[in-house]
């Protein structure tokens, strides 16, 4: 029964949006340049099949590397930081502000950096999954409990040893919290990355490149359908977030088994 | 000394002998904690501290660690200025304090591979403290699925394959009820049989304290000081009837009367 409700209720509200979608674009007549029908963009999704699937991997490229970049990078900031005030000090603030200058402004002097292309478009996403990365890791390298870190100097450990066995483990809920954030984010960054320092060949490009494309040719089903493809690109991610997410920290953290302790 | 070699060494070593002089502590420009603290324990001594809350029990424990260093006085333990991370010294925490993300094995196993232990010898030892605690078939658990009893079980496991020489606990039982606390307080006896070291124990249980103890030190508060110091005359191994007896039920009375004496009212 409650696995039952876990499928019914989605898929009951799916269907009464499509309902409303049909409904109201019969009830006022809205063309299909302005609103295509679900059906329609599937025929232009299915049309387009090759770009599509072509500029879901150039813009996955472009935002898989921007996200590893910014994880990694991220990681190895935030343990920097955690371990020395004076270098969090040092940092935090241009971080900050990083984070707090527009995307949209940044592209453009990436582009004047780098040129058009793959290099500007993961710099985009970099940016974007950066902060999320940084922010949740450093708090969760300086959230390890007091008494562990006693216990560790009991035990008389190396720093190296307490970085390793006691500040890396406690802070994996943290980090990954920070990864499913920068991983919804990443599609995100690669497509704005797309649409501002986007290149194509043969007419083909990122997905952000294509919505452009279709727009100034009319292609509006076809326009729907990036948005689509989109969507799907941040499913992949956050997926595979979550399942190292789940591979992780699914045999001692409360976020798994909160319901089965006793 | 390490690994087994404890085990061997036990008649020659009963435990290390803790001096404190004069030691007064305070943090930053605040009121002291503790203030002209002289204590002596002898090798093997179980000496329990009991006292009001604030009255810098904790404190002395973590004193006595080489956690934090004294403000004022001196103290030695095993001839030694105090020093975190001193081999045979280990602390007991308030809760089991376990790391969640290792099963209970390797929870064991963590002093020893942090000193660098070969594999194969902690992985004996590790089987063997759980055994002695009495939790042989825990090893492959996480601190989530067993109880705050087994918890603790697993703690004492911990600071036990280390063999020490010192063991300071911190209200170690403070959380379970009382039916589990007179089981591990027999046990720790049971296991201090077998491999004696020096123990200081913070409680709040005047019960705990009488049954487990050779002296109990009753501290006042603000500033930690002793009020007095009670001799427990019973010898060990100590039985669990021991606690019906009416020497005990006395020393318990004795016990109760000293800590209401020194509490604020």
């Amino acid at each position: 029964m409650k696995r039952a409700t876990r499928w019914l209720f989605p898929l009951g509200t799916g269907i009464l949006l499509l309902a409303v979608w049909y409904g109201a674009k019969r009830l006022w007549q809205i063309p299909s340049f302005v609103l295509p029908t679900p059906g329609e963009i599937l025929a232009a999704a299915w049309q387009e099949r090759r770009t599509l699937v072509a500029s879901v991997l150039i813009t996955g490229r472009g935002a898989l590397l921007g996200f590893v970049a910014a994880v990694g990078v991220g990681f190895l900031l935030s343990l920097v930081m955690a371990f020395s005030l004076r270098l969090k000090q040092s940092f935090y603030p241009y971080i900050l502000m990083l984070q707090m200058t527009p995307v949209v402004i940044l592209a453009p002097i990436f582009v004047l950096w780098l040129g058009q292309g793959l290099p500007a478009i993961v710099a985009v996403t970099f940016m974007i999954c950066f902060f999320p990365v940084v922010a949740n890791t450093t708090m969760g390298f300086l959230s390890a409990d007091r008494g562990w870190a006693e216990l560790f100097v009991v035990c008389r450990a190396t720093r190296w040893q307490e970085i390793r066995y006691l500040r890396i483990p406690a802070a994996m809920p943290y980090f990954l919290t920070g990864m499913k954030i920068a991983g919804t984010l990443a599609p995100i960054g690669a497509i704005t990355g797309d649409f501002l320092a986007g290149t194509q060949e043969n007419g083909v490009g990122g997905i952000g490149f294509m919505t452009i494309a279709y727009f100034s040719q009319l292609k509006i089903p076809a326009l729907f359908a990036t948005g689509v493809t989109a969507c799907l690109l941040g499913f992949l991610f956050v997926g595979g977030v979550s399942l190292l997410h789940w591979v992780l920290l699914r045999r001692w953290h409360d976020s798994f088994i909160g319901s089965r302790r006793n | 000394m390490r690994g087994k070699e404890g085990f061997n060494n036990l008649i020659m070593d009963p435990g290390l002998h803790v001096r404190l002089a004069g030691v007064g502590k305070r943090f930053g420009a605040g009121p002291g904690v503790i203030e002209e603290f002289s204590l002596a324990a002898a090798p093997g001594e179980f000496v329990s501290l009991i006292g009001p809350s604030g009255c810098g029990k904790s404190t002395l424990l973590r004193l006595i660690a080489g956690l934090t260093p004294p403000s004022a006085g001196e103290i030695s333990v095993g001839g030694a200025a105090p020093l975190a991370g001193r081999e045979g010294v280990f602390l007991i925490f308030q809760d089991a304090n376990l790391l969640p993300w290792r099963r209970v094995a390797a929870n064991v196993e963590l002093p020893l591979m942090l000193r660098g232990d070969p594999a194969g010898a902690r992985h004996e030892r590790v089987r063997a403290m759980l055994d002695l605690v009495g939790l042989p078939h825990a090893a492959g658990h996480y601190p989530w699925q067993l109880s705050g009893g087994m918890r603790m079980r697993v703690s004492i496991a911990r600071a036990l394959s280390v063999a020490p020489r010192l063991l300071l606990l911190d209200e170690p039982f403070g959380a379970l009820d009382e039916m589990t606390r007179d089981r591990l307080n027999e046990d720790l006896l049971a296991i201090r049989e077998r491999d004696p070291f020096t123990a200081f124990f913070v409680t709040h249980s005047v019960m705990e304290a009488v049954f487990l103890s050779n002296r109990i030190i009753v501290l006042s508060a603000n500033p930690g000081r002793i009020a007095r110091e009670i001799a427990v005359p019973f010898s060990y191994p100590r039985r669990p009837e021991l606690r019906e007896t009416p020497e005990f039920l006395a020393l318990i009375a004795e016990t109760s009367h000293a800590l209401r004496s020194v509490l604020p009212r």
